[in-house]
């Protein structure tokens, strides 16, 4: 029996033991009161042996309380950790700055501005007091003492307080240290992927190549080198796959066969060539364009590729190589499905932005000539027509425009409506339409040879766009600084727009086309003291 | 008496004379010191004055005390009326009521663009505003902006007359207690950049470089207000004169070509703050700053409504950074002496200033786009900025006080708290790490 009692008490303590020792991690929960996961995070916490794991337990601890965006209530939570246990004060410094960094940010996005206007300036002394807390109380070797300097930094950017620069300074310095010492190089690429987010280029670069060396200098084999650089890209960080791809294509080139390297440098120009959607960066794809032609020649390049290289180039705007490569391609390839299109950009390149119009209507003639009809030798006959009537040739403009209806029959009715148009401008002695005859004028007069489309950025959605799909084309220009005096302009659209009828008010439309071709849209824009600049974009429609 | 004691007793004697000398000495040196100090106290230091401080801050000086500008650009149009309507003679001043709620908020200073016609009319609502709740007042002038087809500031008469206008208007309130100081123009400068209202001469049409060409434009431009500086100094001593600037554009000829102003008056409208500004000016212009104009609208162009929190939230914090870098404020620029917001009461008659009928009616239409003022910036077309809703005191067809009501908006109250313990909302700062 009294064993039995004995047994009892004994099973009572220790249930009574097991409920007091839970109670010490259920205690501290504010939100989360049956969240299991929050009761085990805290054990982590407690119980951690190393700096790692005690990291990783307040990495996931944040994600759970930053999901609900219960910033107050971690601080809380955090605050009564370091009551329990003071070792946990320099994590618990970082995480506090982080939250009320978050919270603000959240509160101003949600627009809760009672809790803004009312808690606002706690919050920001919170955050400073606490980062730098965290960074005295952690060493320059943990990577805290970095991430406690960039929300430092990020604080004073935010406010663009006279603090910025030496934060920026600071968190530089606290890397280099870091570097001495580290292995692991994480906290490195997130600054610098936060540095480059707000626009801080330069040393997004210097922290990128300290990140890109220490994983080359990692023993990394060039199969790892390349797939790690493809991740980069994959992710949509740019700067750092270009970084990989520079050492990986120097490493390679003198490891490499010729043959073989081909064929992966053709694949890196693909990646990021132009595309409508997707990562892309036209600059870095013409530059291992150019080196695939160090390697091999000219002639390496296929069908294929050369038309990419040329497209890629005029979505870049270097219309002088573009045209260069469209004229090789020409002379080529010229069964090419993409002969009649080369060779009408080409025309629209010489004689509208390289203002070279005799070489311009070589081209149009050549396809006007064609007998195989396509979208683009009906608009090279329109542009001929055109061409005649503002060098007021009207009856050579009328044999062309006649001859485009004649040809196009019921087809491209986008064109044959603009050459109606014209049509009707010379039978009734009438002008170019104004939009239209101002961009040609503006274009092809050389007194306006400084208008040369540096003051007007023109845009289209999408390049390579379907029969009826919607596309929106939108203009910024750049004019000097007006404050609250607002400059009037007037927007001068021409050539094939499309569906749409945009006024001359209006720096963008939505519009689409209902025929494929290649497709010119013409934009002046003027303000009071006469014309701004004047551009011009060319989409394709299949 | 021997020998030795008559020396003794004689050169006693020269050294009680040379101790009597020395005490005349010293007497008539104090007098002189007396009496230079005094003639310098005659000599009246002016009534509003510039101090720049051995750390190279600068300080606004009111009545020999340090002085903040804390204040409002002041048009206060009622409902149905335009810019032409002349508020000054209105019998029921309105200056009375809107003076009161300025003081209840810890606004010191209103802005006038330029003074009205009848200068009995703007003398009496400087001395009302300054006697009754201790509002000081800056005057500007437009410098002939507006007039059309444009203003010829390259052309001599319009010149002179310009100036004559200016003397005039310094002539006539200069002595007015209440006044603070002279603005001269507002952005007049984006006219030397051929955008809005642009403006040239024979000399300038002959140049074809266009950076010359502008460059040219500012140079007379900006010549013009050093003269008109000169001559406001020559006619007051009392008063600062401050160069209006739109942003900081130009001002690195005006460093050369206009030294007489003793502050730059900007508008400015950067968002949730001012960024390099007050850096910039001392790097450009070392010059003091009180911004003329800034502020945010309380409109939300892109959810189409109200939101006066929005911008109180801009306000609040464009005034932290204007605290930021007042004088001695060690970790500032220290070249701000203070602002005035733009501005008091809405005004409904600025969306269409042609139709009378649309005077009478709150628009909500925005007038221009700054993607400095994010929340609505994906409004239509970007244009967020709402030119009839800046007030940070809104007007309603219901009349009080035989004007349309008050109604202090959000901003009115979290500007009046953050006044009230300004250093309070500076208090985050970084100490410089180890």
């Amino acid at each position: 029996m009294k064993n039995q009692k004995s047994k009892i008490l004994t099973i009572f303590l220790f249930l009574l033991f097991i409920t007091i020792y839970e109670l010490r991690f259920t205690n501290y929960e504010s939100f989360a009161q049956d969240s299991n996961k929050l009761v085990a995070l805290t054990k982590q916490i407690m119980e951690a042996k190393t700096k790692e794991e005690l990291n990783l337990a307040f990495q996931d601890l944040t994600g759970l309380y930053f999901n609900e965006n219960k910033y107050s209530e971690f601080v809380e939570f955090l605050n009564s950790l370091v009551k329990q246990k003071k070792e946990l004060e320099p994590q618990v410094n970082y995480y506090i700055a982080l939250s009320r960094y978050q919270q603000l940010k959240y509160l101003e996005e949600k627009q809760n501005w009672d809790e803004y206007f009312s808690n606002g300036n706690t919050y920001r002394q919170e955050i400073t007091e606490q980062a730098q807390k965290a960074i005295g109380s952690n060493p320059f070797t943990d990577k805290l003492h970095i991430y406690a300097r960039l929300i430092l930094w990020q604080f004073h950017r935010d406010q663009q307080d006279v603090f910025e620069n030496q934060a920026l300074s600071d968190l530089m310095n606290s890397i280099s240290e870091y570097v001495k010492t580290a292995q692991d190089y994480q906290p490195v690429k997130e600054v610098a992927e936060k540095l480059l987010v707000y626009g801080e280029k330069v040393k997004s670069k210097e922290l990128y190549k300290i990140y890109v060396n220490k994983i080359i200098t990692s023993g990394i084999t060039d199969d790892k080198l390349k797939e790690s650089a493809l991740g980069f890209y994959k992710e949509g960080n740019l700067e750092l796959a270009e970084a990989l791809y520079d050492v990986y294509v120097d490493r390679t080139v003198k490891s490499i066969a010729k043959e073989k390297l081909i064929p992966i440098l053709m694949d890196i120009a693909k990646q990021f060539s132009y595309k409508d959607q997707g990562p892309k960066d036209t600059f870095y794809a013409e530059k291992i364009f150019k080196k695939i032609e160090e390697v091999g020649t000219k002639d390496i390049f296929d069908e294929r590729l050369l038309y990419l290289r040329a497209f890629n180039l005029e979505k870049t705007k270097d219309y002088p190589a573009a045209k260069d490569l469209y004229s090789y391609f020409v002379g080529r390839y010229l069964n090419s499905a993409y002969i009649d299109e080369a060779n009408y950009k080409i025309g629209i390149i010489s004689t509208y932005i390289l203002r070279n119009i005799n070489t311009g209507k070589s081209y149009f003639e050549k396809l006007a000539q064609k007998e195989n009809l396509s979208a683009q030798v009906i608009s090279s006959l329109y542009q001929l027509g055109l061409l005649s009537q503002w060098g007021e040739d009207n009856v050579k403009a009328g044999e062309y425009y006649n001859k485009l209806l004649e040809k196009a029959g019921d087809g491209f009715p986008e064109t044959v409506t603009l050459a109606k148009e014209r049509i009707k401008e010379i039978e009734q002695v009438k002008p170019i339409e104004y939009n239209l005859k101002t961009f040609l004028d503006a274009s092809l007069k050389e007194e306006y040879a400084n208008f040369d489309m540096t003051k007007i950025d023109l845009k289209s959605s999408i390049y390579r766009a379907k029969k009826d799909q919607a596309i929106d084309i939108n203009s910024l220009p750049y004019i000097e600084q007006s404050g609250c005096l607002q400059v009037e302009l007037q927007y001068l659209w021409s050539g094939h727009i499309g569906t749409a009828k945009p006024s001359l008010d209006e720096s963008a439309f939505n519009t689409t086309y209902i025929h494929p071709g290649t497709k010119e849209i013409n934009l002046i824009v003027i303000s009071a003291s006469g014309v701004v600049d004047r551009n011009i974009d060319l989409v394709d429609v299949y | 008496m021997n020998k030795i004691k008559r020396y003794r007793l004689q050169a006693t004697g020269y050294r009680l004379q040379a101790k009597k000398v020395k005490s005349l000495l010293l007497v008539a040196c104090g007098l002189w010191l007396v009496a230079f100090l005094l003639g310098m106290a005659q000599r009246p230091k002016p009534a509003v004055y510039i101090q720049k401080l051995k750390n190279g801050h600068y300080r606004l000086i009111v009545d020999r005390k340090p002085y903040i500008v804390k204040g409002v650009c002041y048009n206060p149009i009622p409902i149905g009326q335009n810019h032409e309507y002349d508020w000054w003679s209105d019998p029921n001043k309105p200056w009375i009521v809107d003076g009161k709620l300025m003081q209840a908020m810890g606004i010191n200073t209103v802005r006038f663009y330029q003074p009205g016609q009848n200068p009995e009319s703007v003398k009496k609502v400087i001395r009302d505003l300054y006697e009754l709740y201790g509002i000081r007042t800056i005057i500007g002038h437009w410098l002939g902006f507006w007039e059309y087809p444009c203003p010829f500031y390259g052309d001599k008469d319009f010149q002179d007359r310009i100036k004559k206008e200016v003397s005039d208007m310094i002539n006539t309130y200069k002595d007015e207690p209440g006044i603070l100081f002279w603005v001269l123009g507002n952005e007049n400068n984006y006219s030397c950049l051929g955008m809005v209202n642009p403006w040239s001469n024979e000399e300038i049409d002959k140049e074809p470089d266009p950076i010359k060409r502008k460059n040219m434009r500012y140079n007379i431009y900006y010549s013009f207000i050093n003269e008109l500086a000169k001559q406001i100094h020559s006619i007051d001593s009392n008063h600062p004169v401050a160069l209006g600037n739109g942003e900081l554009i130009g001002l690195e000829i005006a460093a050369k070509s206009c030294p007489e102003v003793d502050l730059v008056a900007c508008i400015i409208y950067r968002g949730k703050t001012f960024g390099n500004l007050f850096r910039s000016l001392k790097a450009t212009f070392d010059k003091p700053i009180v911004l003329t104009e800034f502020g945010a609208d309380s409109y939300d162009a892109y959810k189409d409504t109200e939101d006066q929190n929005m911008q109180a939230f801009f306000l609040e914090s464009q005034w932290r950074q204007i605290y930021e870098n007042l004088a001695n404020n060690k970790e500032g620029i220290g070249n701000c002496l203070g602002a005035t917001i733009f501005e008091w009461t809405d005004e409904w008659w600025k969306h269409n200033e042609n139709d009378p009928e649309s005077w009478k009616v709150h628009d909500t239409d925005s007038n221009w786009s700054n993607g400095s003022y994010y929340f609505d910036i994906k409004a239509k077309g970007n244009k967020n900025m709402n030119e009839e809703w800046f007030g940070i005191v809104a007007i309603s067809k219901e009349q009080e006080f035989g004007i349309d009501k008050r109604i202090p908006r959000k901003a009115y109250y979290v500007l009046r708290e953050f006044w009230k313990n300004p250093t309070k909302n500076l208090k985050p700062k970084t100490k410089k790490a180890k």
